[in-house]
């Protein structure tokens, strides 16, 4: 299963966390921090799974029983890399790591078509439809939809979502806050 | 409550920088009762991200959740099923279990799918839940005609529940595989096959039966992912084993193994959908490459002749400029060596240690070598002599390594080679010159050694070499077991640790020092000292020992050093000064007060245990210098102190390697009883310690007890491990190679001048005599080389077993590579010593994996159970949980027991409570005389309501004995109500029939 979702831009401030078990704000700190160090460091052209970072490294002999396949501890942290931001998953071994990198391609791609040509302004203004993305694919850990339009056909039901033109903090109907900051298409 | 709602979704947000809101937490609640979704979803959104599992007002929320979850729309339905997970608690899922179960079927898929989600979580926290759910789970996975998404998720959950209880699912599998062959899904087939990998261990047929559609998959299908899961699949699932001999298990093997290396070396898949694949197809090559290196090594325990064939692309991958892939290629290599590859293999990795610090970065580069590589390039030029094939570029490509990489790369070259007992080497000397080689290139590390030991306890007899800490202490003690393992290259290793001893010389001493590798000093100096009579340069040794800059070594090294003084000093003795002349006297003098004067600063040492070492020696120097002068000219022999005494005390038994394990299976002598009291006037005796101070007569004793100088371990059962404080030597450097890359030939050349060169030398031992010694069976070294009257047979004893099993350099399949190879030394590679017990569990492994496995599971369970990863869920509960609901209760788990007993419990209460009112209500109509009717069949429609669906449900879903336990007396009275009103009912409430329920009633009470 997924353990965390985790969304920092280039210099390690949080746009999205997620985390599928319950964890102090403080720990989630740490740990958000400690990817972020493994993840700057990173050339480009690396590939796309971390080491654990320290706060997840258990002993290496719990992680490789041989009789157990699969076990609950996170073992994976697989990232992707999108012009400002990076997108990171962590989870257990049950998941293919090659299917989980797909399966932020299809986040970031859900966003693309919500947002139209999304960038990270649109994740900091109207962070609640980020979690609602989230929440049509990913379920307690487990994914339940990996299917495009079906993701954003179930955003969308859950009310309009705002373009950049009409931000405010809000991102809905309803919440009566419209920041109208100004800012146009231009940002990018 | 609109400017309620902002608020908190600020607060959300700053506390994905780590303000903590857990303070708000009432107001989120608020929030979240909100009639409003979009408020609502704010309130939800709070929770999910703030609640803590310490989060109070919780409870509170049992009913809101209730009420969302059975909802008329959909989005506020999906809001508690998205939330649920990240809060739940045991009770809240058992309150809330019967509110999502109808959900399962709800119109909208995307509630089912999410519900399905949901329920898992659940599970997990409260087991139970899935007997209720899982037929529901099932149906909607059998239903043909349920929405693909659906499936998918089931099919998800399936496999997170699959590989804890693999023999539960295994029903399933005709379904799944219907699925697997026409589902379409990707994703859904990349789960399906990892769930079949962990069934196929369980039920063999499936492994034909999925042979054909994997082998279709790996064939056709465009996506990487689903390939890479299909060979994964194929591995993990033991495909491979069950398939061995037969016609497809060959070609599926192979054609694994293919696909795998053509995604090491082919550019990535061009038919992979991805929008940026400009920008991002540099990084997929290598994560594609990374994946494959991940499953050749999964492979390679299992089958390492199918790994050794591609040795050409792997070792391409450890030059490649991802560290992550190098690591991996690392790992893979140190599993893949053979005789025949590892010296390539190694000569590989120095290469590339030597052209770190300095070659220049190119990112590119890695892969486009890697496209370019001959697969047909060579798997048999493993002869060291023409050994450079593959060190043809790697100049320019190799990058700044990191300092934990390089000690990692060294590591790994350790384990290599001493890989079963160094059963891959054929030229120790090429070993030690690698040794050598190693040392100059460790990283300087950031923590010193005596730090190291210290930490440790400050116990240096006790602490083995941390192996994976320190690569000096590691490269030492490689030298270390080179020395005592293969006599034939002792000559070599102790030259080689006089070397590096040595105060004068380049790589010696000195650099040693400035680069924090005080470890390999003691390692070093054991050597020097325990094999001082196979050193030429004795004196040298003695030089590098005894000098002042030694004497601000650590504590540790020091006491190595104290250990070989002595021994290099005897040898020295005994050897060159039988003839005693006065020139000789002069010389043995200055030797010892040379000693002398080294050892007095040393006698005040801060350390202990140098002080005490130091002390002794001294007093034996001081004893041994007065018999120097005194001794007159006129005898031929030297002091009988120098030449008789101090060779007795410094030397002995041949060491020799024993098992880590070999000690407890010494068996106990017949009349060793543990449990005889040591003395049985004990308690007298303390008691009279107590009351007075000592005798004198006592006191001197125990004086004379702590005071009395230690046997000299002369003829005690040699340990390895105990050694490692003994001493050392040195000599000029051995080899003067400081910048230049040695390569095999080059080395080899040097090494046959360095032989003529020094043949004719008498301090060197020529080559003759080094192999003279070769084939001497260790049995008889043990015999002949203590001449002194230790009846060997005395000791409790113990036939040794020389390890037959273990693949020897003598071993007949060698012997017949032996011939092959031009040049190829016969070695005697000593092996652990062991004891064959009776036991023949315990006596076959003559490694320490018995020791570890006995001694570490206890208590790395134990240890597991303390120390949880930080983002794990914890599914124990599920792995002891039965999906087949009848009889499996025996086997629940105690806090499933007990969660079972509460819920009961608490049903039981609300019965009760129910029951109560309902007597009452009989008794208030019994009162009222002639009740009218309109009442009575009120009374009697919610009776019947309450009475049948719990009492139903309760059996449906805790159906288990603990339940009728807890329920027995209570449904007895309940049936007893239950009989009386439906005659009630029947008969037109009859007061006569409707008193006995009265009665009933208030016996009851």
């Amino acid at each position: 299963m997924i353990n965390a979702v985790l969304v920092f831009n280039n210099s390690g401030q949080p746009r999205l966390t997620k985390f599928y078990t319950q964890l102090d704000t403080g720990v989630q700190q740490r740990l958000i921090s400690e990817i972020f160090t493994l993840v700057a460091n990173r050339p480009s052209s690396a590939c796309n799974f971390l080491p654990l970072p320290p706060l997840l490294a258990t002993t290496p002999s719990a992680a490789a029983t041989p009789t157990q396949p699969h076990n609950d501890t996170p073992s994976l942290v697989t990232y992707r890399h999108y012009a400002t931001l990076y997108f990171i998953l962590i989870s257990t071994s049950t998941e293919s790591p090659l299917a989980l990198l797909d399966l932020i391609q299809v986040f970031v791609e859900a966003l693309d078509r919500l947002f139209e040509n999304v960038c990270e302004l649109d994740l900091i203004f109207n962070f609640e439809t980020l979690h609602a993305t989230l929440g049509e694919m990913i379920v307690g850990g487990v994914v339940v939809e990996t299917g495009l339009d079906k993701v954003v056909k179930g955003v969308r039901e859950q009310g309009r979502v705002k373009k950049r033109r009409e931000v405010g903090l809000g991102g809905a109907d309803g919440l009566g806050v419209v920041g109208g900051l100004g800012m146009g298409r231009g940002w990018r | 409550m609109d400017l309620k709602a902002t608020a908190l979704l600020k607060l959300i947000y700053l506390e994905m920088f780590g303000h903590d809101m857990s303070w708000a937490s009432f107001h989120v609640l608020e929030v979240m009762s909100c009639p409003k979704y979009l408020q609502k979803r704010v309130g939800y959104l709070a929770a999910v991200q703030s609640f803590r599992p310490d989060t109070e007002v919780l409870m509170l929320a049992t009913n809101l959740l209730k009420k969302d979850v059975s909802s008329p729309l959909a989005p506020t339905i999906s809001l508690p099923l998205v939330t649920l997970p990240h809060i739940t608690t045991s009770s809240l899922a058992l309150s809330l279990l019967t509110d999502l179960l109808p959900r399962l079927s709800h119109s909208n898929s995307n509630i089912r799918k999410k519900t399905v989600a949901a329920l898992y979580r659940l599970a997990l926290v409260y087991p139970d839940s899935l007997r209720s759910a899982w037929p529901k789970i099932k149906d909607l996975l059998m239903d043909e005609g349920e929405d693909s998404s659906v499936t998918a998720a089931v099919v998800n959950v399936v496999c997170e529940l699959g590989w804890r209880r693999p023999r539960d699912f295994l029903a399933l599998a005709p379904r799944l595989f219907d699925l697997l062959v026409d589902g379409g899904n990707n994703w859904m087939a990349i789960k399906i096959i990892k769930l079949f990998a962990t069934l196929t261990p369980l039920e063999p047929r499936l492994i034909k039966k999925l042979l054909p559609p994997l082998t279709n998959l790996i064939r056709t299908t465009p996506a990487m992912s689903l390939l890479y899961e299909c060979i994964n699949g194929v591995i993990q699932g033991g495909i491979l084993e069950g398939t061995e001999g037969a016609r497809e298990g060959e070609e599926i093997a192979s054609l694994c193994v293919g696909k795998l290396r053509g995604m090491i070396v082919v550019e990535g898949d061009p038919n992979r959908a991805l929008i940026r694949s400009q920008i991002r197809d540099k990084t997929d090559k290598t994560t594609v490459k990374y994946v494959a290196l991940l499953a050749f090594n999964r492979i390679v325990s299992s089958h390492p002749h199918l790994i050794s064939m591609q040795q050409d692309v792997i070792m391409n991958c450890i030059d490649d400029p991802d560290v992550s892939i190098r690591l991996q290629a690392l790992d893979l290599g140190a599993g893949m060596v053979n005789i025949n590859n590892m010296v390539d293999v190694v000569e590989r990795l120095m290469q590339q240690l030597h052209n770190a610090p300095t070659a220049t970065r190119s990112v590119d580069h890695g892969r486009s070598h890697a496209a370019g590589v001959e697969p047909a390039a060579d798997s048999e030029g493993e002869n060291p002599e023409e050994t450079l094939q593959p060190t043809a570029d790697p100049q320019d490509e190799t990058t700044a390594l990191p300092a934990e990489y390089k000690s990692t790369i060294i590591h790994r070259i350790l384990d290599m080679c001493s890989k079963d007992t160094y059963s891959n080497i054929t030229d120790f000397e090429w070993y030690i010159d690698i040794l050598i080689q190693l040392v100059k290139l460790v990283p300087p590390s950031g923590r010193s050694t005596p730090e190291l030991y210290e930490s440790s306890g400050g116990s240096l007899r006790n602490s083995p070499p941390e192996k994976e800490a320190d690569p000096f202490s590691a490269i030492g003690c490689e030298l270390r077991n080179i020395a005592v393992r293969v006599s034939t290259v002792r000559t070599e290793a102790v030259k080689a640790a006089n070397s590096l001893l040595s105060v004068s010389g380049s790589g010696g001493f000195f650099a040693l020092r400035s680069a924090g590798g005080e470890g390999i000093l003691t390692f070093v100096a054991w050597i020097v000292g325990e094999y001082v009579d196979d050193s030429v340069s004795s004196y040298h040794s003695l030089d590098s020992l005894v000098h002042p800059k030694a004497q601000s070594l650590s504590p540790v090294v020091i006491c190595a050093y104290l250990q070989a003084i002595p021994k290099v000093l005897t040898s020295i003795v005994s050897q060159r000064l039988l003839d005693w002349s006065s020139e000789h006297k002069t010389m043995m003098s200055l030797l010892v007060a040379r000693v002398i004067h080294f050892l007095e600063p040393l006698a005040m040492h801060p350390s202990l245990e140098v002080q005490e070492r130091s002390v002794e020696l001294l007093e034996l120097m001081r004893v041994a210098s007065q018999a120097v002068i005194s001794h007159g000219l006129e005898n031929d022999h030297g002091p009988l102190l120098l030449t008789r005494a101090m060779p007795q005390l410094f030397t002995g038994f041949e060491l020799n390697p024993v098992a880590p394990t070999a000690q407890r299976k010494v068996p106990l002598p017949n009349n060793l009883d543990l449990a005889a009291p040591i003395n049985k006037n004990l308690p007298r005796l303390l008691l009279l310690a107590d009351q007075g101070p000592l005798a004198e007569s006592e006191a001197v004793e125990f004086g004379y007890f702590y005071n009395k100088r230690p046997i000299p371990r002369v003829a005690v059962g040699p340990v390895l491990d105990t050694l490692p404080f003994l001493g050392p030597e040195s000599s000029s450097s051995y080899q003067q190679s400081g910048d230049s890359i040695p390569d095999s030939d080059a080395y080899m050349r040097k090494r046959s001048e360095r032989w003529a060169r020094n043949k004719d030398d008498p301090f060197y031992i020529g080559k003759d005599d080094l192999s003279s010694g070769t084939s001497t069976p260790f049995h008889d070294i043990l015999r002949s080389a203590n001449g002194e009257d230790v009846d060997v047979d005395s000791i409790p004893i113990m036939k040794l077993d020389l390890g037959d099993k273990i693949p020897t350099a003598d071993g007949p399949d060698m012997g017949t590579r032996r011939q092959k190879l031009k040049r190829r030394k016969k070695f005697d590679i000593a092996k652990d010593e062991n004891i064959e017990l009776e036991d023949p569990g315990v006596a076959q492994s003559g490694t320490a994996s018995v020791g570890t496995m006995n001694d570490t599971n206890p208590f790395q369970r134990a240890h597991d159970k303390i120390k949880k990863s930080l983002l794990q869920v914890d599914s124990s509960g599920l792995g002891s949980f039965s999906l087949n609901t009848s009889g499996s209760a025996a086997e629940h788990l105690d806090i499933e027991r007990q969660a079972a007993q509460d819920a009961d419990m608490t049903k039981a209460l609300a019965e009760v409570e129910r029951l109560r009112l309902e007597m009452q209500r009989a008794s208030e109509r019994i009162q009222a005389t002639d009740g009218t009717p309109a009442e009575g069949t009120l009374v009697k429609k919610k009776k019947k309501k309450k009475l049948k669906q719990p009492a139903g449900d309760l059996e449906d879903q805790y159906g288990n004995p603990y339940a009728e336990i807890n329920d027995g007396p209570i449904r007895d009275s309940q049936d007893a109500e239950a009989v009386p009103v439906m005659k009630k009912k029947k008969k037109k409430r009859k007061p006569a029939i409707a008193k006995p329920d009265d009665e009933n009633g208030a016996k009851s009470f």
